[in-house]
This record gives C-alpha cells, sequence and structure tokens, in this order.
C-alpha cells in the first residue's frame, strides 16, 4: 500500500466526541498526524457575555461532560475574584466535595473507554457501574447527573441532604477495593503491557514545551499538581498526594490516573468528616441581589445600584480532571461578565499529538488517544 | 447401537412425501416413486435440515455468547424478547432483514455482493461434512477433516474481496490484517491438527471420535489443544485476535461498509465458524459424542444422546472463548505474526514430535493405552 490520509473522525470510534484525527499511514505505520478540533464549538465564551454570572455555570456544565463540576468551580473562582465575593468555608469544602467526586467519575469514564480502545470489554461495563454511584450521588443533592448547575457566585445552590455522608461513605467504601479490581484487569495482563509499554513516550521537557499538563505531564515525572503547587478552595488543608509515574507512556499515565482516584478518595474521607461536624451557610451573606442572594437587602443593594459595583478582573486555575484549566473573567461592572475566557488542558493535550504519535502504528492510535482522555467538549467549548 | 443415521430420516421424509404426492397424483404415482427420485429429494431434505440445525445452533450461540457476556460483564444480558431473550437474535435478525443494503457508490459490485454470499455458502458447507453423533454424518469421508479445514481457509480470500471491493480504507486495513493473520495462524493449526491425525491415525473425523474410547486426546496432546484454540481463536477473529474487526481503530474493520442482510451474512457466517471451530475442538479432544466409561450408562443410552453430550461440549468450549473475549484485551498486528511464527509453530512443531512419540510409547499414565495403536 502507498501512504494514504485518512480521517480518524469526526465519526469514529477512536475519538470519543466529536472531532478529527487525521492521519498519514505507510501500510501500519503512522508517518504523520493532524489533529483537527472545532467540530463542537458552540461559542461558550461568547454566550456568557450575555449572560447573568450564575447564568453562566449552566454553560459550563457543557464544557466538558465528564467533568463538568471542575469547570463550575473554575468560572466561580474567577468569577469570585473579579466581583471582590468571599464564599463561605463550608461552600468550599461542598465544592471540593463536588470535584474531588467528579474526578473520579471523569477518571471511572476515561478508564471505562480506554479498556475498550485497548479490547477489553468487560472492565469497560465495570467503569461506568462505577462510575453511576456517583452519580446517583450528585443527582440526591443537585438533582442532575451530568449537568449540575450547583455551584453559586459566592457558594453553592443548596446544603447536603440528611443522610448524604453515610451514603458518600458507602459509595468510598465500596470504591476503594475497585482500583485493585481494575488494576487486576489491565496491569495483571500481559497483552497490556504489550500494548501500553513504550506506547505514545511524550517527556517532560516535550510536555512543557506543549503546554501538555494534567495526568500526562504527571507521567512523565514531573511533580505539578495546581491542588498543591497554587493551592485554590480548601485544598491547602488538606491531607493528599501528588500521583506520580516517570515511565512518560501509557502505563505512566493508566498509574497516575489509578493513583489519583486513590488519593481521591482519600481526600473525600476527609471533606466528608469535616462536613458531618461544620454546619454553616452555603452561600455568601453579603451578594448583591442580582445575584440571586436568598437574603440580601432588597432597598440596600438592587438593580439600580448595579452599575457602581467595583469593578475587577478574576483569574483561576484549577486541576481538572484532564489537567490544568485557568479561566480569566472581567467584571467591567454590571450583570453580565465582560469577557470570559477559558484555556482547556485538553486542547494543548492533543495539540502535541504529533510529538507522541508519530512513529507508532495504526492499532496505538487508540490507546495513545485514550491514554490523552479526550474531551472535546472543553477543547471546542 | 441403532441404524437411525440422518440420512435414513431424510430417505424415510423424502419416501413419505413422494408416496403422498403419488396418491394425490396417481397417473404420476409410478415416476415419483422412483429410486433415484427419492434419493434426490432425500439428499434435499438432509440439506434442509442440516441447514435449519446449523442456523438453530448458531441464532443459539449467539444468545449463549450474549448471556455470558453480560454475566461476566455483571449485567443480564438479552432479556426482553421471549424468554431470557432467546428470541432476541430472531428480532435482530429481522430487523437486518428488513433494513435496505446501501453500496457504496463507487464499490465493485460483483466483489461487494458475491464476497459475503460464498463467505456464507462456505461456512455452512462446513457444518455438513462435520459429524455430530455416530447417526448424524454425511457418510463415510476418509479425508473429512482435511476437507473442513481446507473450507475453512477459503475465508481470507472471501474477507478479501469483499473488503477491497467496498472501496473503504478501513475495509481495505482490515481485509489486509484478516489476510496476514489467517494465513500466519493456518500452519501451527494445521500442525496441531497433524499431531491428533498421528495419533488417531486416520483424517476421518468418525474415526478419530472412535479412536479416542480409551482417553479423550486432550491430556496426552495439551500442546497440541492449545495451539489449536489459540489458532482458533485466530481463524474466528475473535478477541483477542480479532484485529481485522478491531472496532477502536478500524471501525468495524472490513464489514464497514456492509449493512442489513449483507452484515447479518457475515455476522452468521462468523458465529457459524466460531461454532464450528468449537465443534472441531470437540471431535478433535474432546470426544465428540462419546462419554468415558465411568459415566452412567443411564446418562449415555437414552435417545439422541450422543448429540446432546456433543452439543453441552461444543457449548462449555465456546463459553470458554467467550470467557477469553470477556477478559483479555486485544493484541497488536506486528505482535499477533510474531507470535503465530515465533511461538506458535515451534509449539505446533514440539506437539507433532509428543505425539509421534505418543504412538512409538503406546501407553501413557494416567490416561491408558492407544486402541488399536494408530492401525
Amino acid at each position: 500500500m502507498s501512504e494514504m490520509w485518512i480521517n480518524m473522525g469526526p465519526q469514529h470510534p477512536m475519538t470519543h466526541g466529536l472531532w478529527n484525527l487525521r492521519v498519514r499511514l505507510d501500510g501500519e505505520l503512522i508517518k504523520d498526524v493532524d489533529p483537527e478540533v472545532g467540530y463542537l464549538h458552540r461559542g461558550i465564551e461568547k454566550i456568557s457575555e450575555d449572560r447573568h454570572y450564575n447564568e453562566v455555570i449552566t454553560l459550563m456544565d457543557r464544557c466538558c461532560y465528564v467533568a463538568g463540576f471542575a469547570w463550575e468551580h473554575l468560572y466561580t473562582i474567577a468569577a469570585e475574584r473579579a466581583l471582590h465575593i468571599t464564599p463561605p468555608e463550608r461552600a468550599e469544602y461542598l465544592r471540593v466535595l463536588s470535584d474531588e467526586f467528579q474526578r473520579i467519575a471523569s477518571h471511572l469514564m476515561w478508564y471505562a473507554a480506554f479498556v475498550q480502545d485497548i479490547g477489553l470489554m468487560s472492565p469497560f461495563l465495570y467503569g461506568m457501574r462505577d462510575r453511576d454511584l456517583i452519580l446517583d450521588l450528585y443527582q440526591s443533592y443537585t438533582g442532575a447527573r451530568m449537568t449540575y448547575e450547583y455551584f453559586r457566585v459566592g457558594g453553592v445552590r443548596s446544603d447536603l441532604p440528611p443522610g448524604f455522608t453515610d451514603q458518600a461513605r458507602k459509595v468510598l467504601d465500596w470504591l476503594t477495593p475497585r482500583f485493585n479490581e481494575y488494576d487486576q484487569l489491565c496491569l495483571g495482563s500481559d497483552i497490556f503491557h504489550k500494548r501500553c509499554d513504550n506506547l505514545g513516550v511524550l517527556k517532560a521537557n516535550d510536555c512543557v514545551t506543549h503546554g501538555v499538563t494534567g495526568p500526562m505531564i504527571r507521567s512523565a515525572g514531573l511533580k505539578r499538581d495546581l491542588r498543591k503547587d497554587r493551592p485554590y478552595s480548601v485544598y491547602r488543608q488538606l491531607d493528599f498526594d501528588v500521583a506520580l509515574a516517570d515511565s512518560a507512556d501509557v502505563t505512566g499515565r493508566y498509574l497516575v490516573r489509578m493513583e489519583e482516584m486513590r488519593q481521591s478518595v482519600r481526600i473525600l474521607r476527609q471533606v466528608v468528616d469535616w462536613l458531618d461536624h461544620h454546619p454553616g451557610p452555603v452561600i455568601a451573606e453579603e451578594l448583591p441581589r442580582w445575584l440571586g442572594a436568598p437574603y440580601a437587602p432588597v432597598g440596600k443593594e438592587g438593580y439600580l445600584l448595579k452599575r457602581h459595583y467595583p469593578k475587577g478582573v478574576g483569574f483561576s486555575a484549577v486541576e481538572e480532571p484532564h489537567g490544568e484549566a485557568q479561566a480569566y473573567v472581567v467584571n467591567e461592572g454590571g450583570e453580565h461578565p465582560y469577557r470570559v475566557k477559558f484555556r482547556s488542558p485538553v486542547f494543548a493535550n492533543i495539540s502535541a499529538a504529533r510529538q507522541y504519535m508519530v512513529g507508532y502504528r495504526v492499532a496505538d492510535i487508540p490507546p495513545i488517544m485514550g491514554s490523552v482522555d479526550v474531551c472535546v467538549g472543553e477543547v471546542d467549548r | 447401537m441403532s441404524t437411525v443415521t440422518l440420512y435414513s430420516v431424510s430417505y424415510d421424509i423424502a419416501s413419505l412425501i413422494l408416496h403422498i404426492l403419488g396418491f394425490i397424483i396417481p397417473p404420476a404415482n409410478a415416476a415419483l416413486t422412483n429410486g433415484n427420485v427419492i434419493t434426490g429429494l432425500a439428499v434435499l431434505v438432509f440439506g434442509v435440515i442440516l441447514l435449519a440445525a446449523s442456523m438453530l445452533n448458531t441464532i443459539l450461540l449467539i444468545w449463549w455468547e450474549r448471556k455470558l457476556l453480560g454475566r461476566i460483564m455483571d449485567r443480564r444480558g438479552a432479556m426482553h424478547v421471549g424468554y431470557a431473550g432467546l428470541l432476541q437474535n430472531f428480532a435482530d435478525g429481522f430487523k437486518l432483514f428488513r433494513k435496505t443494503t446501501v453500496q457504496p457508490r463507487e464499490a465493485d459490485a460483483l466483489g461487494f455482493f458475491s464476497g459475503p454470499t460464498a463467505y456464507m455458502v462456505t461456512s455452512f458447507l462446513l457444518f455438513g461434512i462435520l459429524p455430530i453423533s455416530s447417526g448424524w454424518n454425511s457418510g463415510i469421508l476418509p479425508l473429512s477433516l482435511l476437507l473442513a479445514l481446507a473450507i475453512f481457509s477459503f475465508a481470507p480470500l472471501f474477507i478479501f474481496v469483499s473488503a477491497w471491493s467496498s472501496n473503504n480504507k478501513y475495509s481495505l486495513m482490515g481485509g489486509m490484517r484478516s489476510a496476514a493473520q489467517m494465513i500466519a495462524y493456518e500452519v501451527p493449526l494445521l500442525l496441531a491438527v497433524v499431531a491428533v491425525v498421528i495419533v488417531a491415525g486416520s483424517f476421518d473425523l468418525t474415526t478419530i471420535v472412535y479412536e479416542q474410547q480409551n482417553y479423550w486426546f486432550w491430556g496426552p496432546l495439551f500442546v497440541a489443544l492449545i495451539v489449536f484454540v489459540a489458532g482458533m481463536l485466530a481463524e474466528m477473529e475473535r478477541i483477542p485476535f480479532d484485529l481485522p474487526e478491531a472496532e477502536a481503530e478500524l471501525v468495524e474493520g472490513w464489514n464497514t461498509e456492509y449493512g442489513g442482510m449483507l452484515f447479518a451474512f457475515f455476522m452468521l457466517a462468523d458465529y457459524l465458524r466460531a461454532l464450528v471451530g468449537s465443534i472441531l475442538v470437540v471431535l478433535l479432544f474432546l470426544g465428540g459424542w462419546t462419554m468415558p466409561s465411568w459415566v452412567p450408562s443411564a446418562a449415555t443410552s437414552f435417545p439422541l444422546a450422543g448429540i446432546f453430550w456433543f452439543m453441552v461440549k461444543t457449548y462449555i468450549v465456546f463459553g470458554l472463548f467467550v470467557w477469553v473475549r470477556a477478559s483479555l484485551p486485544r493484541v497488536r498486528t506486528d505482535q499477533l505474526l510474531r507470535v503465530g511464527w515465533n511461538r506458535m509453530i515451534p509449539l505446533s512443531l514440539l506437539s507433532v514430535f509428543l505425539a509421534a512419540l505418543l504412538v512409538t510409547v503406546k501407553c501413557v499414565w494416567p490416561f491408558g493405552c492407544i486402541p488399536s495403536a494408530g492401525t
């Protein structure tokens, strides 16, 4: 066969979403790749300029359908900094609770998709099954399984329902031994190592050059985790380790994600214990009325005063399950943000595709892209 | 044993039909009840019974796989159509039957349509060769094993033809992989069979089964069994060797462009080949329809006991294939070929050597002796 270009996508089982990987093949060998994104562009940044600060949170859920909470958190931090609002501590803990459960759910989703990519059928169902438990938890306190709209600028929408923490502990107890089970199914298999070792290697300096973050950079041995390096929310108070691997290949990313899930369970146990013993308000008291404060005095700060609300800009960086997400919110005074800009980690991760794909075989594309964990919603926004 | 065979049953049916017809139409009576006419119709009836049995078994096999896979994956599998989803596959089949056959614009019509048809026809042909019990066979075929394997190895040609003619890069790559893989695994498969043939002293499947009356061949020929099963997995294109239709990178591999009934042809033929593969394992290594002597005679002497036990063994063997499918990842093409040429062929040569040794020493503890020492 002569060299040929094939389009893997926009509809292709490898893509997990709506994007296109153009591949130049010589027989089975990959000569060149060219990722093409933009099929899922919904103009979220532009729409945000036309929405109230709290309404943007609805859009954040649509940014990444497997990690909605991470994006809600990212935006709320930036918006709060722009609006000079401080959320109460209990709200911060609730956010971390949501975030870390989301990290596990997202990684379980990744696990399910990734094992499917290397041809393992059963663990796919196991990953989805266990992710469902977390979605059930979400449903119990946000009412939704995917698009939560739970965070608010200045706090969260509501407190936990009674008995939630016990339920959460049960889920954590169920999950803990599951991770070893997953490891047995993957790492215990010779074929898995044959397929994944030394595959899709992206060394630490290449990661830095291309702005690759998240599990990919940690699998290359670089200890970079915003929860430690640039602690936001209440991560400073929580005790956890940064998952690391040094092989920089697909197996390394697998190990990092597995360890991250274990660390998330560790964080969640602390958070759940804290929530049990520290009741309190979950949304800031001094919100302007147009942010939907439940007890805001109507006469003091109403619609008339909105133009005089202090201006400001807010920047936030959050360790999303896929990598480092960043947000920039400009507040020119008013109900709507003047400009919102996001940085998606996955965009950088798949932009570097040429670095970690050329030279491997066509059968390696699904495991490599699977190990990158692509979520197209946040790439295109 | 009784002398009722599949052929005698079909002959009786054909004769009955023709005699009734002759009674209804008296002038044609003499012509219809002619011996040659009856024989001709008997062969037809024979074929219809085989076709129906193989079709039914194939569909049941798909159900068995779906249920077993479902249980392994912590779910239930098909549940809604029929009792425990038994009729689900019929529903799926009718759905595929109703669908329009779409032919890609640039596809080569001859290859596109004849490929799946030939694939299915040759797969059905296989079922006619294999003896299922002492009565259920197509007569004495001295080289039936060789014939079965020869027909089995037609498949890459038809797959490649249909892949190439559907004018799709994924199909083409799937077809290439299929051809490379099947040729690589044909050799160890045949060598493993040679080991059995050396011990049994015959290419006739019926004889091979009767040679296993003292002990089944899976014990002394364990290496050959392993090679044969692995080769069969590759021939059947099941995980971990399902590279030609690796859905992660090649969409559906060589049948990407096929939909509707043509896809159903491929699907049916695939499972038919899986069935034939399991049947061959049972025939060559697990004693066919015979049971060991310690099994109480009540369990082996009821009517159709041979077919019953044969089917039980076949479904258990296929269950093992399903288990493998549920728990292993897919290997890569180059790894598959390397394993095929570097590991399987030496192993199969070893199994041939062991078989020769077995024939020489005749008796092996704890299995016993070869009955007729390879006459």
